[in-house]
């Protein structure tokens, strides 16, 4: 086995001994997100400002399903990936047409579009106040209202996504898109449709970001206004920024390091995301990669020392 | 047979005629030269052939077939392949990942895209190696791009091309920036290619040109002036004109 791949069945082990069940469960929901985040945004070279747009209404399309009509938790979950496939598949559609700076803006207008409608559809969403009472049903027996067990179903979700995105990443899907990356015009000068492949990339991001959703509102049983606002687009963008956008493990770190900080020093400290903010100002003055670079810097820099 | 022609092609940008009404034949397995004065809208003929920007007037047919209009993407896929004046490769990449990307765009299928590991194609791999082969890199397919030299990186650049099996190759100035020694080597590579494809070559270089070419077409001001053999085209007193301004002859 690979030491990545120990390193993190011990931290899915020992989360939860050392963090409040919800709180290591976060973590994990919210690495899924950033791994799909991270297809765009390492892979693709693409900024998006809106995935809040797919988490968001995955969760409130499957939190619906799930207090109204009471459907099982692998339907929701199910549910949660299809609207969010569905939902970029819509948005990509239109933010692919543009590039740059314009195509940033796209996805942050059309998540404020999103975030709109869920803002007025009270009827629905419950507006300001969220979507409360979202149950989290049993399956097989397990009674997933307990913490524990649903931090196991989470976690293991965690690394079949993580599995997942890792095969795409090394297939010759993952190539072209880090092709598109490197250089869009040659990639189209050998024959490869830009658009088509990162709307591609779109829609395997905005699935995993649904899935994220889905997860989410049965942790809290409630979907939050804030769950589809751009504040949690940016969270994403920041934390897998910190973790580090070039790796795959990249947004695994930076999940930890953000919920971790959020939800624990934010009770000792209220003016938390100081914090935050120094560290991403470190990441981007000295540390572009995020965490995953200063640590291979900080072995490269120590076995060097060693040699001398 | 011609392979390539176009037909009254034009391409304006605002009041400027870059590409004016420009008939071209390019016969198959031929080697065929556009040379003319900087800004006589050589490489915008090259991008209105692959479909990067789309002609104001007149048509393009390739093996017969009406494809102006066609976007670049899909033109790679007719077999029409193209190097870059200034190199445009996948800066990230080591120099087989480089062309395998092209050599997978124009594999017969993309079966497994999304699932089977980039490393498990093996005929992609080898088209890939062989590419690499023809340009003399083979032995630093592993390096990345940022650690070979210039002129090596122009030899990527017409690997690239060459990875995507196609028919007819067209190259834009492939020794720009190359010392004496670095040019010498690339004009034996085309040389090398010539026969195995359609070869189209803008070059300023008239050493090169004279050498390698079977036909020679001249543009000045996004028009065709000349056409003919080496021969024919140094005799060619309105060649001098548009080269020395006028005042030669």
């Amino acid at each position: 086995m690979k030491k990545e791949n120990i390193l993190l069945l011990a931290a899915v082990i020992a989360l939860p001994l050392v963090l409040r069940p919800a709180i290591a469960t976060e973590i994990w929901i919210f690495a899924i997100f950033g791994l799909g985040l991270n297809l765009l945004l390492g892979y693709t070279g693409l900024l998006s400002f809106g995935q809040a747009t797919f988490f968001g209404s995955a969760a409130y399309v499957a939190g619906w399903l799930l207090k109204h009509y009471g459907i099982g938790v692998f339907l929701a979950l199910g549910t949660g990936v299809f609207v969010g496939a569905a939902s970029a598949a819509l948005v990509g559609y239109l933010c692919v047409q543009r590039s740059g700076l314009y195509f940033i803006m796209l996805t942050f207008a059309l998540n404020q579009l999103f975030y709109f409608v869920a803002y007025q559809w009270t009827s629905v969403t419950g507006g300001e106040d969220g979507m409360p009472g979202i149950p989290r049903p049993a399956f097989l027996g397990i009674d997933f209202r307990d913490p524990l067990p649903y931090y196991v179903f989470v976690s293991a979700l965690f690394l079949l996504s993580l599995w997942i995105m890792k095969r795409i990443v090394e297939s010759p899907l993952g190539r072209i898109l880090q092709a598109i990356r490197e250089n869009e015009v040659r990639a189209e000068a050998v024959g490869y449709d830009a658009a088509r492949f990162k709307l591609v990339a779109f829609v395997i991001g905005g699935a995993f970001s649904g899935a994220a959703g889905v997860l989410y509102a049965m942790l809290f049983g409630i979907v939050p206004l804030e769950a589809i606002g751009f504040v949690t687009s940016g969270n994403v963008v920041f934390a897998t920024l910190i973790g580090g956008s070039g790796s795959l493990y990249g947004p695994i770190i930076g999940s930890f390091v953000f919920i971790w900080l959020s939800e624990s020093v934010s009770t000792l400290w209220a003016r938390w995301p100081l914090l935050l903010g120094v560290a991403f100002v470190i990441v981007v003055l000295f540390f572009r990669g995020g965490v995953v670079e200063a640590w291979a810097r900080f072995w490269s820099w120590r076995s060097s020392k060693q040699k001398i | 047979m011609a392979i390539l022609e176009t037909k009254n092609l034009s391409k304006s940008f605002g009041a400027l005629a870059a590409v004016d009404g420009v008939s071209l034949a390019i016969e198959a397995g031929s080697l065929h030269s556009i040379i003319g004065p900087n800004g006589a809208g050589k490489t915008t003929l090259f991008n209105l052939l692959t479909g990067t920007t789309r002609p104001s007037s007149g048509s393009i047919l390739f093996d017969g077939r009406d494809i102006t209009g066609t976007p670049a993407h899909r033109v790679a896929h007719l077999g029409l392949a193209r190097s870059f004046q200034r190199t445009n490769v996948f800066p990230a990449f080591s120099l087989l990942d480089n062309v395998w990307v092209a050599a997978f765009a124009c594999a017969p299928s993309w079966r497994g895209i999304l699932w089977r590991r980039a490393d498990r194609y093996p005929e992609v791999r080898a088209r890939a190696l062989a590419a690499l082969e023809d340009v003399g890199l083979a032995d630093k397919a592993g390096k990345p791009v940022r650690e070979i030299s210039h002129g090596e990186q122009r030899q990527l650049e017409l690997a690239i091309a060459l990875a995507a099996a196609p028919r007819v190759l067209l190259l834009d100035e492939p020794a720009a920036g190359l010392s004496p020694e670095e040019t010498r080597k690339l004009v034996a590579l085309v040389r090398a290619l010539k026969g195995r494809y359609t070869i189209v070559l803008i070059e300023h270089k008239m050493d090169i040109i004279m050498s390698v070419s079977d036909r020679i077409s001249v543009m000045h001001f996004g028009s065709l002036i000349a056409a003919g053999t080496p021969a024919e085209i140094q005799r060619n007193r309105e060649v001098r004109r548009a080269y020395l301004g006028g005042v030669a002859a």
